[in-house]
């Protein structure tokens, strides 16, 4: 008697478990639904009013407009910083994560002690500008990649990641005669693989979704971000940028799209890498 | 006498064999420095110098020719000004509404998946709510928008599809907060449910064995099992949360507008404008100085209770 009452009243909460996390995706899922087939369709059913779950026709045709027009820019300058940005990150981090993690290296306290403040203290966004600006780099790509080129907490996890690499292993190519550049090169690269991988992802889509430092730096429209654009679009649709009145809805939804794309693309990567607890215990310690 | 100068040689010889032995290191592991030294010299220009550029606070700098020291001037400004108050008012708010509502979600929401029999439906529930995190707020800001607008969201389809008049919600400051904590929340809910979600699977599960044993009902696990095995996760995105209290910023820059100001402009959206856009620099950099030492103190605080009352210390 007790157990089955028991077994109901479960039955009842799984149940009604399943429901709420089924309402929970939905919340997540049905704006992007919404967006994706409103960047298919056709003009005429996005000005017959709202368009909603749907999808009435299919098209590429905002798509096209959008290439065909002066939008495609900061889609490519956003490509373009993303992908030049990543690899100066890398560039920069990786070699200073593998200096940090020889336990041998002189001053080491020190060079931590210089990285782990700057977590703590953080200027802020004007001094940053003020230093920007006194390096004549206003106006210039540069001003999108070296500013934020480097991420502490990006070269903890990797250097993190570099100091778990057993000894033994380094030891008896130290022993076979090999210097510090070929043990980096030969060893620590290639059994980095996955931390670089995803280290490179992060520093990719933090480039992609950059904004206010755009807004800060950048005030020539040829030099704007696909982020820069859709802002304009959405929230000031009759700006000079978004080219007036009357963008269509289906070709604000398709700017979207593109600037959801490469973020989409990656996710399943991305979140692969997060949920093994590789970025999540590694920053202590 | 001779003693003493004896010694003071000894710890001379020593001190110089020490950095005599300093030096033929550095001399051996030229190669590992000299891959530190991008990497140093970036953070000198862009996070070392960027804090000296703090002390701007206390001159008049604003890209005029000259620049002079004025002391607690832009502080004295700032504590007697309306929009300063105001948005110090508005940061205070919306941070507790991020926390008060954000905050339990994630734990809820974990604990709900960690009851989930199927490992596939986990994964994808998981998988789906974590999305957003990853979109800037550009995005987000656009997808409640969109959703919001007036003329085509769908939000709005259902209010009109019940007999009500369509509300502009992006530009009504009654709606305005709930907005931005709705966006929050749309954002971040996967994360931290991520986290928690990774941190209940590293509860033991003998010690779920022997609370049965002991007889602990359903709600006795979650009591003494459970939240026990979770709670310095809870510390810390307490912790962290409470340290990004002030620096509601990116969220309100993209999606306010001149119609709800009043109640959605936050001290850093006000040291931007005052900043970039009248060239107040030294003003502006006065408002995020503040920022800084009370976000710092909160900080502090939040460690101190922790370790007070959880037994646990963050930092």
């Amino acid at each position: 008697m007790f157990r089955t009452q028991d077994d109901l009243s479960r039955r009842i909460f799984v149940i009604c478990n399943f429901l709420m996390l089924t309402l929970v995706s939905v919340i997540v899922l049905l704006p992007l639904w919404n967006i994706m087939i409103t960047s298919v369709a056709q003009d005429k059913d996005v000005l017959a009013g709202a368009y909603l779950l749907v999808p009435k026709s299919f098209t590429l045709k905002a798509y096209t407009r959008i290439f065909n027009s002066g939008y495609i820019k900061s889609f490519y300058n956003s490509i373009g910083v993303g992908v030049i940005g990543t690899i100066f990150s890398m560039a920069i981090t990786i070699p200073m994560a593998f200096s940090l993690a020889q336990k041998n290296l002189v001053a080491r306290k020190f060079f931590m002690g210089f990285v782990v403040i700057t977590l703590m203290f953080d200027a802020g966004m004007i001094p940053l500008y003020v230093v920007v600006k006194n390096l004549h780099l206003i106006n210039t790509y540069a001003s999108l990649v070296l500013p934020v080129a480097m991420s502490s907490f990006n070269l903890i996890v990797m250097k993190n990641f570099m100091t778990s690499i057993p000894e033994s292993l380094i030891e008896s190519a130290r022993l076979d005669g090999c210097n510090d550049a070929r043990i980096l090169i030969s060893i620590v690269l290639p059994v980095s693989i996955p931390i670089i991988a995803a280290i490179t992802l992060f520093y990719f889509v933090n480039y992609w979704n950059k904004y206010f430092e755009v807004v800060m730096f950048i005030n020539d429209n040829k030099k704007q971000t696909i982020q820069i654009l859709l802002r304009t679009l959405i929230f000031e649709p009759d700006s000079a940028v978004s080219g007036g009145e009357g963008v269509y809805n289906n070709t604000k939804m398709a700017v979207m799209m593109m600037g959801m794309l490469p973020v989409m693309v990656l996710y399943p990567f991305i979140q692969k890498y997060f949920v093994s607890g590789l970025m999540l215990g590694s920053i202590k310690g | 006498m001779n003693l003493t100068s004896n010694v003071a040689n000894q710890v001379q010889l020593k001190n110089t064999s020490k950095t005599a032995k300093f030096f033929k290191e550095v001399r051996k592991q030229k190669f590992l420095l000299l891959l530190m030294l991008p990497g140093m010299i970036w953070y000198i220009f862009f996070k070392y110098l960027p804090l000296l550029g703090l002390s701007l606070a206390f001159t008049d700098y604003g890209f005029r020719p000259k620049v002079s020291f004025i002391g607690l001037e832009n502080f004295k400004r700032l504590f007697s000004s309306t929009s300063f108050l105001i948005a110090f008012k508005n940061t205070l708010i919306i941070s507790f509404l991020n926390i008060v509502f954000y905050f339990p979600l994630p734990i809820i929401l974990a604990l709900l998946m960690n009851e989930l029999v199927s490992l596939k439906i986990k994964r994808a529930v998981q998988f789906v709510v974590y999305i957003p995190y990853f979109f800037s707020w550009v995005i987000v800001g656009s997808v409640f928008a969109t959703m919001l607008s007036p003329s085509s969201g769908i939000v709005n389809e259902v209010i009109k599809a019940f007999g009500y008049d369509p509300v502009f919600f992006m530009a009504d400051p009654r709606w305005f907060r709930i907005i931005l904590v709705g966006s929050y929340i749309w954002r971040n809910v996967g994360y931290g449910t991520v986290i928690y979600v990774a941190t209940l699977s590293t509860v033991d599960s003998t010690l779920y064995d022997a609370a049965t044993v002991d007889g602990a009902g359903y709600w006795g696990k979650m009591l003494n099992v459970t939240l026990p095995g979770i709670r310095s996760t809870i510390a810390t995105m307490l912790l962290l949360n409470i340290s990004h209290v002030l620096n509601v910023f990116e969220q309100v820059l993209v999606m306010y507008n001149a119609a709800v100001y009043s109640v959605s402009d936050v001290l850093m959206t006000y040291s931007f404008r005052e900043g970039l856009l009248n060239s107040n620099i030294g003003y502006a950099i006065s408002i995020s100085l503040f920022t800084s030492v009370i976000s710092l103190i909160l900080v502090m605080g939040t460690n101190k209770f922790s370790e007070k009352f959880l037994d646990e210390s963050i930092l």
